[in-house]
């Protein structure tokens, strides 16, 4: 099942005229304005140091906004505490390209890892590792270490740790950046289901084909800038379409 | 139930922390065992210190009122009762002439002298034993202005040797404590960098632990159990050799060096265990606590 886009349901992400400016002096944002509403799946699209990265930063708070506000979930992230970050951070799932998994954890543990941290029983962590496990497809390879899996296999480990603690928000940072176009595809399938319970998907990502393919939400960055924000747009503007472009 | 599993879990993780950089531990480890035996000598020899001190001061005390031979013995006796009645007295003891010479001839020191000896020089005494020996110098004051004293040899007592004694044991009180501090700078800083190594050999876990929801003190928690451990550990050590070493050692130096009354105190033992352990495990947490407190910071 694929979900469409509803704008007219509550936001989930809000950038209010975002600036971000790094000490080094570099502009890497401009007046964003983004709302992404609950259960969306949108594509972050453009190319290199166009400000993807900073985006997901920015929403996973490892950044501060220069200027503006970004809320998710009601919270605004500039205005968070330290103390509350870990609290917020539990809110959402992360992927990222190098999947971050512990070498010396075994699949179980790696996916156990988060619960561990949020200091769940053993009990809910067997049930839920168990589940989120079977969902990416990796049920009776929990003892294996990440080293004897497949990039895929590493990436649907990470996948399972995002999912876990059941987030209400996905950010994945380029997840098929490492994979082979037919394991990309495979874990843009698992991102599709995981979007079709309810979760909302941000993805950071320079996979044309598989932007193209999906024809979902695809906001691409230039220069710090929205440059374009297509409801179901492709990888690369399209001549035919009057979109807003920056430059 | 939460406090217990993640306590649980940073015990779990220090202990795997402490293993998987073995050479690095037991550097520490040995470091900070030659630091606590270090720290432990200087507290078992101003202990030592202490003990002879104590000896040394029982016996200078005590001091001597000369009594001028022509005194009645009826102004003796008031003055003897004046001094009794004195709170910073413990005791007052009249000395006849008689009995300070047979204390003299008793005493083989002066062996050589009694031969020399005609009739009794000697005086009549009162051997007063006060509370503190910074009282000595007052009741020698009142003893001079007390009309019955020998005013050529007023009083006796080994006043300039108790001051000195206390000048030096405060001396080494200082000297005691800059090594202390010292050694304590030392120590962080060995175990600050120890634990810097574990913090570097498992970056990618911390990186993770942020990424999932940690909170500060769940990633610091295992690190500065770890530097406890470390410390714990190091101070067990030192405390075991120092054990073994004490008594033989005080045997020895007391059979070499005879005039110092020292001797071995096994009650000692129980607070030596009690500051080393304390310290090790202060050591170790304050140390990992500066070393992992920039890199964990969300």
């Amino acid at each position: 099942m694929v979900l469409t886009p509803d704008f007219a349901t509550r936001p989930v992400i809000s950038f209010q005229h975002v600036w971000k400016r790094y000490e080094t002096g570099t502009e890497a944002l401009r007046d964003i304005n983004l709302v992404v509403p609950e259960g969306d799946f949108m594509f972050l699209v453009g190319p290199s140091g166009a400000g993807k990265s900073t985006m997901v930063r920015l929403l996973i708070r490892e950044e501060k906004p220069t200027k503006g506000k970004i809320f998710v979930d009601g919270v605004e992230l500039g205005r968070m505490k330290r103390r509350q970050l870990p609290f917020y951070r539990r809110r959402i799932g992360l992927v990222f390209q190098d999947f971050k998994l512990l070498p010396n954890l075994t699949v179980y543990e790696n996916v156990a890892f988060a619960l561990r941290v949020h200091g769940e029983p053993d009990a809910l962590i067997k049930t839920r590792v168990a589940e989120a496990v079977d969902t990416v497809g990796l049920a009776g390879k929990e003892e294996t270490y990440p080293a004897n899996l497949s990039g895929g296999e590493q990436q649907r480990v990470a996948i399972a740790r995002a999912l876990v603690h059941a987030p209400k928000m996905i950010i994945a940072d380029e997840p098929t950046g490492n994979l082979d176009p037919a394991t990309a595809w495979e874990i843009m399938q698992l991102f599709l289901r995981i979007n079709a319970r309810g979760a909302t998907v941000v993805m950071a990502t320079h996979n044309r084909e598989i932007v193209d393919l999906l024809r979902r939400r695809v906001v691409a960055i230039d220069a710090g800038q929205i440059a374009r924000d297509d409801k179901s747009g492709r990888y690369h503007d399209d001549a035919s379409k009057s979109q807003v472009r920056a430059r | 139930m939460m406090m217990l599993r993640n306590l649980k879990f940073a015990l779990d993780s220090a202990w795997q922390s402490f293993w998987r950089n073995l050479a690095v531990s037991l550097a520490a480890v040995v470091s900070i065992t030659l630091i606590l035996i270090l720290a432990g000598l200087n507290l078992l020899v101003g202990h030592a210190f202490s003990q002879v001190l104590d000896g040394f001061r029982a016996k200078v005390s005590e001091m001597s009122i000369n009594i001028a031979d022509d005194t009645p013995l009826s102004t003796v006796y008031a003055f003897r009762d004046k001094l009794a009645g004195d709170p910073r007295v413990v005791s007052v003891k009249f000395v006849t002439k008689d009995e300070a010479l047979a204390q003299f001839l008793a005493d083989p020191n002066n062996a050589e002298l009694t031969q020399q000896i005609v009739g009794n020089p000697l005086d009549a005494k009162l051997s007063v034993r006060v509370r503190n020996l910074s009282d000595v110098t007052a009741i020698d004051t009142m003893a001079r202005q007390w009309p019955g004293v020998d005013p050529t040899d007023p009083t006796n007592y080994q006043g300039n040797f108790v001051t000195r004694m206390l000048q030096l044991s405060q001396w080494l009180g200082i000297a005691g404590v800059g090594l202390m501090t010292m050694l304590v700078i030392v120590s962080v800083v060995i175990v600050m960098n120890t634990i810097r190594t574990a913090v570097y050999h498992r970056r990618k876990e911390i990186e993770v632990m942020k990424l999932v929801g940690a909170t500060e003190w769940f990633v610091r928690g295992p690190f500065v159990i770890e530097g406890v451990m470390t410390g714990l550990i190091a101070a067990a050590i030192a405390l075991s050799m120092l054990v073994i070493a004490y008594e033989p050692a005080v045997s020895r130096f007391s059979a070499d060096i005879t005039f110092i009354p020292l001797s071995y105190d096994p009650s000692f033992i129980s607070s030596l265990a009690r500051d080393l352990m304390l310290g090790g495990a202060m050591l170790g947490a304050l140390g990992s606590y500066i070393g992992v407190r920039r890199y964990v910071r969300l």
